[in-house]
């Protein structure tokens, strides 16, 4: 029995999984473009399946948080560990958000279907991350993929 | 002289680092005669803080709190046998709540000498220093800490263990 590795933040991005600006124009279409995010990069094989999995768990309720961020996440067969791809639009996005306005700061995860464990640790630290507003806006203002990662790595 | 170390518990996280220190630990056991103790904590506080942040809805919360029971299950089973290979009785503690609050409970009500970790993750930033709970851990336990390295080293100790 192998344990797990390392799965923090840091170690999940990339800038090849990161695209700025998005550009999609609906819900639908910015999960579409994140899970694409990650078939360019050889994380998942099954697009479909991904989004399946992904608008399937949004059905039960959407991931649009406050301050303009979406963390739209599910478990999924098609990865084999977990994966995240972030992805900035310029204009807000529609996303069902809980204080009703529209999502600019969206990060996807996507987690094997046994691996809780380190999905919930990356899900925490994103959350404790975006209770800082002066984070959400400096990653708003990123001007490219590159920006975002050095601000990961320098928070 | 009698030795110094009578009880250690290994903290079990299901990482790589977590599982050498368990075969580590088992060498110590064996090696001081020590009765030896296996803790995994499950992380209801990450899981209360995704539903209060409305990350996750209640159904995936439960879900996942089913996902940790099971994975707990599986990893103290492993240390058990691990432990058992070696002739080394190892009883394992499942509790639930924040990690280092638990680890430090759990120090105090089995009389722990000395707690034994995995190596700490490399830090790549502020912030995830400050998020380790291992490292948390390490800096809150009420007792002796040791932090297990070497992973080939810990394993040949392990299997020349006879």
């Amino acid at each position: 029995m192998e344990g797990r590795g390392d799965m923090s933040i840091v170690s999940l991005i990339s800038e090849e999984r990161v695209k700025v600006p998005l550009e999609s124009t609906t819900k639908r279409e910015v999960i579409k473009e994140l899970i694409d995010i990650l078939l360019a990069s050889g994380d998942i094989t099954e697009a479909e399946l991904a989004f399946m999995d992904v608008m399937e768990r949004e059905a039960k309720g959407s991931t649009g948080l406050e301050f303009g961020v979406a963390i739209p996440h599910a478990k999924t067969s098609t990865v084999k560990t977990l994966t995240m791809a972030i992805g900035i639009a310029r204009n807000g996005i529609d996303f069902d958000s809980i204080d009703g306005r529209p999502a600019r700061l969206f990060f996807l995860l996507l987690a094997p279907p046994d691996q809780s464990g380190p999905h919930i640790e990356a899900l925490s630290e994103i959350a404790r991350l975006m209770q800082s507003e002066s984070f959400i806006r400096e990653l708003l203002d990123a001007p490219d993929s590159a920006a975002v990662v050095r601000l990961f790595r320098e928070e | 002289m009698s030795s110094p170390i009578k009880r250690l518990m290994v903290y079990i996280d299901g990482t790589l680092q977590s599982i050498t220190a368990a075969h580590y630990a088992v060498t110590l056991a064996r090696a001081l005669d020590a009765e030896m103790y296996a803790i995994y904590v499950i992380n209801t506080r990450a899981l209360n803080d995704l539903l209060k942040s409305h990350i996750f809805i209640r159904e995936e919360e439960e879900e996942y709190e089913r996902d940790l029971e099971e994975d707990a299950n599986r990893y103290l089973r492993h240390v058990t046998k691990l432990a058992e290979q070696k002739g080394v009785a190892v009883e394992t503690i499942k509790t639930s709540g924040t990690v280092s609050v638990e680890i430090k409970k759990s120090i105090r009500e089995y009389d722990i000498d000395l707690l034994i970790l995995g190596e700490l993750s490399p830090i790549r930033s502020r912030r995830e220093a400050m998020l380790d709970e291992s490292e948390r851990a390490m800096r809150i336990a009420p007792c002796s800490v040791l932090i297990v390295k070497d992973e080939e080293k810990v394993m040949d100790i392990y299997d020349n263990l006879i």
